[in-house]
């Protein structure tokens, strides 16, 4: 377009009229806006350049070019193909798509943005995505959430009744109301106060706390057992607010749905992403997840403890029984796990957490 | 841009020579000439393309995957050869794009709505409607492939009704359900049949000629390959899980699950299911073989394939071994070698020669079947 008459190109390759399957040797000649077709056998036809549809090109793949009345003209001859395309601006998305394509050092670049970018999604923008989901959903869903997920366990036996005397659940309801208080968030908090290990039940709950979307925490009378004192408690209600003022429990569900649809692009379809081969990565980065939100609600309930009682020493004590199962533990006798094994726990490694609290309580001096 | 063109087009024939003095030609029998088909496609260039489309794709959120497919689809029909005519993938991204986000609209919804009981049964629907549509799925994408194909300037085309269809992928899928697996080659069958008997080029319609029989046979066997190597497997395992755990069970207290035990249980769970690929796999592979060696197009060609379904498993299961081990970096590689197998492993044979066929009138087909069949991986057999 810049010089006044551009050389004519020439072209040879294969003719189609699209009617028949029929090979025939055909050259084109381009030159100031038209395109000669001349056929072997004697066929001769002229087409405005404009008429002309020019395929993408795809590297190392044979060029089409389509005339208006179906028929068709294939060469190998893309560098004429190229400069036919950059006189007339055809193809200039895809045509660039190709330059990327036929190079090993942008390809290379691609290869190091695609890993950059899965690692930051993964990193980054799916946890950021999932407490944005989590902050925008309404009330009423957290309700189901907990109404559905406390009569789960309860009709499938996992939690029974406790055993506990009325006037101890009292106190710890009292307790618990003082937390509650601190934690705020406007939630309608309420503790359970329940047997985690019924006869029959298909898995043991045992000593354990945990907290529901909409503020119901569960906790039960096993781990009431395995406290020395009532502060211990406060310390785990504390951190269990702390999932609900954060919404981790509904992140965790948006971050595995992110997760999923990170699977289907690795994998490039829906079913695959199911498959037993992709589910082991998505665990693990779930668990990944999991941890940084108990590390967040450790921090909480560190600063209600100090808030409170000037020390962080009741959680770390009960924390270190339920990591030794044993009553008579205290944190001196929790020892520093490996990497791997806490690759593949929810929770950080006891010993993790421990030093974290007295990091807290350091602070907090 | 250095890819330089094939030096010879590549599949194409050594001519017959035209027999001397046609006049007195001896035999009525017509001169078949094979024409093998032949591939081209390089991993390196291929990787080259695959890995700066899946960049674009994730740059742009997914609304680039269309043009992927397209382009890596155009990549290997376009390195396949034969008579010295490559084939062509001319599907249209933007319909494809249409369909990715009718089907994934569909899906986020069931994903979403599955997660609540008050709204479990609009997933229900969803589900119900999936399984309702399902054979329609399979039908329009199989005419939506075949419309996107192009040799020698000639579409494809499949003339399959959505009746075909449903009996094919719906009740034969049923009754294979229903008879515990006994009516399941008859489905294949039925299914196969459906996909050659309705496919054309330009106006030659293809024709099936493999019979029930055959499959029965390809689905004994991948039976056997299973129950064989499950008692081949699982003898050495049961000895030796007696030998390390099952001493212990009497006293065994606090430790069911020695790291040894879990071991084993793992090694046996990796061995079934690398069991379950072999089988599977000899079952596709053989398939295809027979299937390749069943089909007449036009009356005038037929097809034959010399590939061998176990050099295909031992490739499709090595496949899978390198793409996990480098985190699906090595798909495009894969992929290469595989088409490479197969396509050089296939031939045609013909009794009239390949420019005589004429186009038919091809109407444009829609692609939400095929963004269906592909998005949930539907297994069409090829």
């Amino acid at each position: 377009m810049t010089l006044p008459a551009p050389d004519p190109l020439s072209l040879s390759g294969v003719f189609f009229d699209g009617r028949t399957s029929r090979d025939r040797a055909a050259t084109l000649t381009v030159s100031a806006g038209e395109a000669q077709l001349r056929v072997d056998g004697g066929l001769e036809t002229r087409w405005a350049v404009t008429q002309l549809r020019i395929d993408p090109p795809v590297p190392g793949v044979r060029r089409v070019l389509k005339f208006p009345d179906g028929s068709r003209f294939e060469t190998a001859d893309d560098a004429s193909v190229t400069a036919l395309e950059a006189r007339t601006g055809r193809n200039r998305a895809l045509g660039q798509v190709r330059r990327l394509e036929t190079r090993w050092w942008t390809a290379l670049g691609a290869l190091a943005l695609t890993l950059a970018l899965a690692w930051g999604f993964v990193a980054y923008g799916i946890p950021a995505l999932a407490r944005g989901a989590a902050k925008a959903t309404p009330r009423s869903v957290l309700a189901t959430f907990d109404r559905e997920t406390v009569q789960f366990l309860e009709d499938g036996g996992y939690l029974g009744s406790s055993r506990l005397s009325a006037a101890r659940q009292a106190q710890l309801q009292t307790e618990f109301r003082r937390v509650t208080a601190w934690a705020g968030g406007g939630y309608p908090y309420r503790l359970l106060l329940r047997d985690g290990a019924p006869e029959d039940a298909p898995f043991q709950l045992g000593a354990n706390a945990f907290a529901l979307p909409n503020g119901t925490v569960v906790m039960t009378d096993q781990l009431v057992a395995l406290a020395r004192s009532d502060r211990e408690l406060l310390g785990v209600l504390a951190h269990e607010t702390g999932h609900v003022t954060h919404r981790h429990g509904l992140a965790g569900v948006y971050q595995g749905l992110g997760l999923t649809l990170l699977s289907v692009a690795v994998t490039g379809d829906l079913i695959s992403a199911g498959t037993f081969a992709a589910a082991v990565p998505a665990a693990l980065l779930r668990n990944g997840y999991s941890r940084a939100a108990e590390t967040q609600a450790d921090e909480g309930a560190g600063r209600y403890l100090m808030g409170t009682y000037g020390t962080t020493r009741p959680l770390r004590d009960i924390l270190a029984r339920l990591d030794r199962e044993d009553r008579n533990a205290d944190e001196s006798s929790v020892r520093g796990g490996s990497r791997t094994e806490d690759l593949l726990q929810t929770h950080p490694g006891t010993a993790q957490r421990l030093r974290h609290l007295r990091d807290i309580e350091a602070r907090g001096r | 841009m250095t890819d330089a063109p094939p030096p010879a087009p590549p599949g194409r024939h050594d001519r017959p020579l035209a027999p001397a003095g046609g006049a007195q030609a001896v035999s009525e029998l017509p001169v078949v000439t094979t024409y093998p088909l032949a591939f081209t496609g390089q991993a390196g260039e291929y990787f080259r393309i695959w890995i700066v489309n899946t960049a674009l794709s994730i740059v742009t959120l997914g609304l680039y995957l269309p043009w992927a497919r397209v382009r890596q689809r155009q990549y290997f029909y376009g390195h396949t050869w034969l008579d010295g005519q490559n084939f062509e993938y001319t599907a249209s991204p933007v319909a494809l794009l249409r369909g990715y986000l009718i089907v994934g609209a569909f899906f986020l919804a069931y994903s979403v709505t599955a997660n609540f009981d008050s709204t479990l049964w609009i997933a229900g629907l969803i589900a119900v409607l999936f399984f309702g549509l399902y054979p329609w799925l399979v039908m329009k994408s199989l005419r939506f492939v075949a419309a996107s194909t192009t040799y020698r300037g000639l579409r494809f085309r499949h003339h399959g009704k959505a009746g075909g269809a449903y009996l094919a992928y719906g009740l034969a899928n049923v009754a294979a359900g229903l008879t515990g697996g006994l009516a399941l080659p008859w489905a294949w069958f039925m299914q196969r049949r459906y996909q050659v008997q309705n496919a054309a080029y330009g106006n030659a319609h293809a024709t099936f000629r493999g019979d029930v029989g055959d499959f029965y046979v390809i689905g004994l066997t991948g039976l056997a390959v299973g129950i064989g190597g499950g008692v081949l497997l699982a003898l050495p395992l049961i000895a030796l899980f007696f030998l390390l755990g099952g001493a212990n069970f009497p006293e065994a207290g606090g430790e069911t699950f020695t790291p040894g035990l879990v071991a084993g249980l793992v090694g046996a769970y990796l061995a079934l299911l690398a069991l379950y690929a072999v089988a599977w796999q000899y079952v596709r592979a053989a398939t295809l073989r027979s299937v390749l060696n069943r089909v007449e197009v036009g009356g005038v060609v037929r097809t034959g394939a010399t590939f061998s379904p176990w050099r295909l498993v031992w490739i499709g299961v090595s496949n899978a071994l390198v793409q996990a081990l480098t985190l699906g970096l090595a798909t495009p590689w894969a992929a290469v070698r595989r088409a490479r197998y197969v396509v050089q492993g296939v031939q045609v044979r013909a009794i009239a020669s390949l420019d005589d066929f004429a186009a038919d009138a091809a109407p444009s087909e829609s692609a939400l079947g095929e963004a269906a069949t592909e998005l949930l991986d539907i297994n069409l057999g090829f």
